[in-house]
């Protein structure tokens, strides 16, 4: 019943919509100051969406977490059904390869339900955020960075590769956004980045499937570094 | 025009005849409002003198009665008025006839109509009477004077007036309303929403406009059209004009050069000043609070003029086609409810064009009301399918006002456009229409034609593109949001869905294809036949006006039709009222509707073709789906059918076994060791050996039953020397403690014939050697 009810939401709703996959580092380096202020930006994130008009029918947001695994802590869901997050325990490694393409399978997935029930999306976003370097199965990595790449080239992903803090490994990150370098995050500005990515996402509702959606990149002074 | 018109009491002399047709009577037009009652107090002192009746031929009364016969429980509230008027008529008839003013009895009833017994009259009684005939049906009008001028007869037709008069149009003019009606009929053709009777028209017109012309030596018709139809309406449309505004914009300007940004300058904000160019002069306002940030500038309220809003557009949107769109409409002075015409340019302190000035739109963009299922509940609850015609209208109004000023759109988007509970629809955003040649530089893909590519700005758009944009924008309010081209099973990329021209729902035998999930089937099932024809031929690549969408003008007419139908007597459904019917229209007036046995939703019958009758369901498909499952099959039963949670026949399964001796289907709390009771094991009574209970007999295992059946051996008839007593019957006895017999004849039977040897033997004493005990144990017994 509970799958049925999700489909009923989806169908009812003809709003295109735009699913964002937020794909974040939950390591034992994240703990403290970092994993607090990243959930208290995504639930921020969440709030921005519900209140504007047209994000709130059109986002879509998944989660995967990935530490010593990777685990797909929300799937996608329209707004009202997404849970806010309390809390998180980071512990372990950085499975960075093996969270991407968790993340990339759930947002196949859920392309083949828009696809199945003839709901229209725009382009989905990945948001990869990590403050270490990878350290899981190499081969996952290459795979995930592959799969990512070829999206992006076939204008079927945007991708924000996000480091936070000093340690981050920005030349992989790098490797997953050929086009548009990754962005460091200054000091713990979760809550100016989920702010811009609320506003980025609304932007992009407001424009129509198909539409070039030019980001405010000026915006991103407010929290990232180049 | 020029009508002339005729006293009747003329036709009421001797000599003459004076005939009504059907739709006098039957029609409610303004133009003859009391007029019947008028015409019969002129003319009724000469009838009566003059023994000469009117004629109201017996096939007008028979189309009368026709109508008035129809029985008031099945017809829906418009033909309840012509039920009502035509038996009116009947009885003012029956009235006029007995006090001789009438007379019903001349011809007959062979005719298919009305109109062919009047031209029947004319020709055998033409040369005896002048006649005149009252119709409203400029068919037969055209008809009759055409008959009458072959004939070179006075046969005089036309219409009734409000003072009993008879108005007779001149040829010419009689000729233009043939042409007018041809035209409309043949739109009604084209727009496949034309009856039997309007093709019937189109093939009589067709054919007796031309006679008609020759015979008269009459002008040619020329049809009136707006001097920018072309543009805005396009050169294939057959469209009536449409009042054109002396203020039109040229229909085929050039495409001006491509555009340039204005110089950048501060642009103001709240609480600035900025000075106001309008055709009455400069002044100064105050900006008061935004209202909005769109795509292309800020909207800030005017402090002290509530009716007034200022768009000050970003420095991407200053541009020099802008302000000089701006500065041709301001120069015209346009007022219309609705359109959100500029009225003023604004510039900054220094003089620099920032925007412009227009009247306050009142309601909410259609994108976050109308085109959202959830919100647009939410915001009007009560609103039912009418109402969304009515904004499709409020909507189409204004498209074609701007059409015949040959101002396009442009990018027609539900952004763009914003609806009040009033139903009202405003058109906003005037600095990216498209006019004298400045091209609108914006477009929304899910609104862009196929033939559009490249970007918006580089090229004109045409009036078809455009009429493209409004037949999506008509269906996305109609169906809520839904994208016309949206459909199952693809990438959801909408510039190819559009490029692909696959319209996934159905059309009468055309099937639908790929219909997305949802309501959206059951909204477009409930639209009426002849704006679904429109749409799907629109939509669809294979349709006939996949090149060519309607224009505004022709949706105008069919939604007017539609806001028609929904009130009338063909609307059977009434399900069709409601924005979200839950089911499928039902087929015919005599579908079935019920409910649901279990959720209580609506329902129709399923026709089945072959078998001729009406599929009713018990459970709606939901229902069916969703009903209570048995635990164990997943089967959807009834919930009260359920036992334990499984349905009977997994209730069986699970509690019944079958033996493993006679395989019977067998409770399993009585089976014991896989066996039924029947086929327990028991032990023979005599030999005690395990047996099925249904191998044993009395007890007895099968052997021992055969045993027991055997004569002793041991025992022999005292008189024959035979043996002569079967077990059992020797068991019978000693169970009884009872001696045991010792010949046939105590048994009562008798001693078997011997055999002659046996007979010697019998007779001769026994010589058989016995051993001692044996010789003891038979005297012992025979005593």
């Amino acid at each position: 019943m509970a799958l049925k009810i999700g489909a009923d939401d989806l169908v009812e709703n003809p709003t295109p919509r735009v699913p964002v996959s937020l794909c974040i580092d939950t390591s034992g380096s994240m703990l403290g100051d970092k994993i607090r202020e990243l959930i208290e930006g995504v639930n921020l994130f969440y709030d921005a969406i519900d209140e504007d008009d047209d994000a709130h029918d059109a986002a879509e947001v998944s989660i995967v977490e990935f530490n010593s695994a990777a685990t797909l802590i929300q799937d996608y869901a329209s707004i009202e059904r997404l849970e806010r997050i309390e809390t998180v325990d980071p512990s372990g490694l950085t499975f960075l390869g093996e969270g991407v393409n968790l993340a990339l399978d759930t947002l196949e997935k859920r392309k083949s339900v828009y696809s199945g029930s003839g709901v229209l999306y725009y382009q989905p976003w990945l948001v990869l955020m990590t403050d270490g370097q990878p350290n899981g199965d190499p081969d996952e990595l290459e795979r995930a960075i592959q799969r990512v790449t070829e999206l992006v080239a076939a204008k079927k992903l945007t991708v924000f590769p996000i480091g936070i803090g000093g340690d981050a490994d920005m030349a992989v990150l790098a490797r997953f956004s050929p086009n548009r370098p990754p962005l460091r995050l200054q000091g713990l500005k979760f809550k100016e980045f989920f702010e811009w990515l609320s506003k980025s996402v609304s932007r992009v509702s407001r424009s129509t499937p198909g539409d070039t959606v030019k980001l405010d990149l000026e915006g991103l002074a407010g929290w990232a570094e180049l | 025009m020029s009508t002339t018109e005729l006293d009747p009491t003329e036709f009421s002399q001797g000599g003459r005849r004076l005939f009504i047709d059907t739709n006098i009577f039957m029609d409610n037009h303004s133009r003859w409002t009391g007029g019947l009652k008028r015409l019969f107090e002129r003319t009724a002192p000469t009838i009566i003198a003059e023994r000469n009746p009117i004629v109201v031929p017996m096939k007008v009364v028979r189309e009368l009665e026709k109508y008035a016969g129809k029985r008031s429980s099945r017809v829906a509230e418009e033909q309840v008025e012509a039920v009502r008027r035509s038996r009116i008529a009947l009885t003012f008839l029956e009235d006029a006839e007995a006090r001789g003013l009438v007379r019903t009895d001349l011809g007959d009833d062979s005719a298919r109509y009305a109109d062919d017994s009047f031209l029947r009259v004319l020709e055998w009684a033409g040369d005896r009477y002048e006649m005149c005939v009252i119709t409203d049906d400029i068919t037969l009008q055209l008809r009759i004077r055409l008959r009458s001028a072959q004939l070179n007869r006075r046969f005089a037709v036309g219409t009734l007036t409000s003072d009993g008069l008879v108005a007779v149009e001149d040829d010419q003019s009689l000729f233009g309303r043939g042409n007018r009606k041809l035209d409309a009929k043949r739109q009604k053709v084209d727009d496949g929403t034309a009856t039997f009777a309007d093709r019937q028209d189109v093939d009589e017109l067709t054919a007796l406009l031309p006679e008609f012309q020759t015979v008269f030596g009459l002008k040619p018709w020329v049809r009136r059209r707006p001097n920018g139809a072309n543009a805005a309406g396009g050169p294939d449309t057959g469209e009536v004009a449409t009042t054109q505004s002396a203020q039109a914009f040229s229909a085929r300007p050039p495409h001006r050069d491509a555009d340039r940004l204005l110089p950048p300058v501060s642009l103001p904000g709240e609480g600035d000043e900025v000075q106001v160019d309008s055709a009455r002069g400069r002044s100064r306002v105050t900006l008061g609070k935004l209202v909005g940030e769109g795509g292309e500038g800020r909207v800030f309220e005017v402090v002290g003029q509530p009716n007034r809003v200022i768009k000050v557009l970003d420095s991407e949107h200053r541009t020099e086609h802008r302000q000089a769109k701006i500065a041709l409409l301001t120069s015209r002075p346009f007022v219309a409810k609705g359109i959100g015409f500029p009225i003023a340019a604004i510039s900054n302190d220094d003089g620099a064009f920032v925007g412009y000035s227009m009247p306050r739109a009142s309601g909410r963009e259609l994108q976050v009301t109308v085109m959202r299922p959830a919100r647009f509940r939410a915001t009007y609850p009560d609103w039912k399918k009418g109402d969304l015609v009515d904004v499709c209208i409020s909507f189409l109004e204004k498209v074609a006002y701007l059409h015949s000023l040959n101002v396009l759109l442009g990018d027609i988007n539900p952004k763009n456009l914003m609806v009040n509970a009033n139903k009202d629809v405003w058109i906003i955003d005037a600095d990216s229409w498209q006019l004298e040649g400045y091209p609108c530089p914006v477009g929304t893909p899910m609104f862009t034609a196929p033939t559009m590519k490249g970007e918006y700005a580089e090229r004109l758009r045409t009036p078809v593109e455009e009429r493209f944009a409004i037949a999506v924008m008509l269906f996305m309010i109609l169906i809520t949001g839904q994208h016309p081209y949206n459909r199952a099973g693809t990438d959801g990329d909408i510039t190819r869905l559009i490029d692909e021209g696959i319209f996934p729902y159905q059309l009468g035998e055309i099937p639908g294809v790929d219909q997305p999930e949802g309501q959206w089937r059951y909204m477009w099932s409930h639209l009426p036949k002849n704006v679904k024809t429109v749409f799907w031929n629109t939509f669809h690549r294979d349709g006939k006006w996949y090149d060519r969408p309607p224009t505004a003008q022709k949706w105008l007419r069919l939604f007017t039709e539609y806001k028609q139908y929904l009130d009338g007597p063909e609307n059977f459904d009434p399900q069709s009222n409601d924005v979200y019917p839950t089911r499928l229209k039902a087929m015919a007036p005599d579908t079935p509707i019920y409910n649901c046995a279990q959720c209580g939703a609506s329902m129709v019958g399923r026709w089945q073709k072959d078998k001729g009758t009406y599929w009713t369901p018990k459970l709606c498909d939901d229902c069916r789906q969703n009903q209570s499952r048995c635990k164990e099959c997943g089967k959807p039963k009834p919930a009260e059918a359920l036992k334990d949670g499984r349905c009977w026949e997994c209730n069986r399964k699970l509690n019944y076994a079958a033996c493993m001796n006679c395989g019977k289907e067998t409770p399993k709390k009585y089976l014991v060791g896989g066996r039924c009771s029947n086929c327990q094991l028991v032990a023979c009574k005599d030999c005690g050996t395990l047996t099925a209970k249904t191998a044993l007999t009395y007890g007895r295992c099968g052997d021992c039953v055969k045993k027991a059946a055997e004569l002793d051996p041991s025992r022999l008839c005292v008189d024959c020397r035979q043996p002569f007593i079967t077990r059992d019957h020797v068991g019978w006895f000693q169970n009884k403690y009872l001696d045991v017999p010792r010949s046939h004849t105590a048994i009562k039977q008798q001693c078997p014939p011997l055999t002659a040897a046996e007979a010697v033997r019998a007779l001769e004493p026994q010589r058989v050697s016995l051993s001692w005990w044996q010789r003891v144990t038979s005297k012992w017994r025979n005593n």
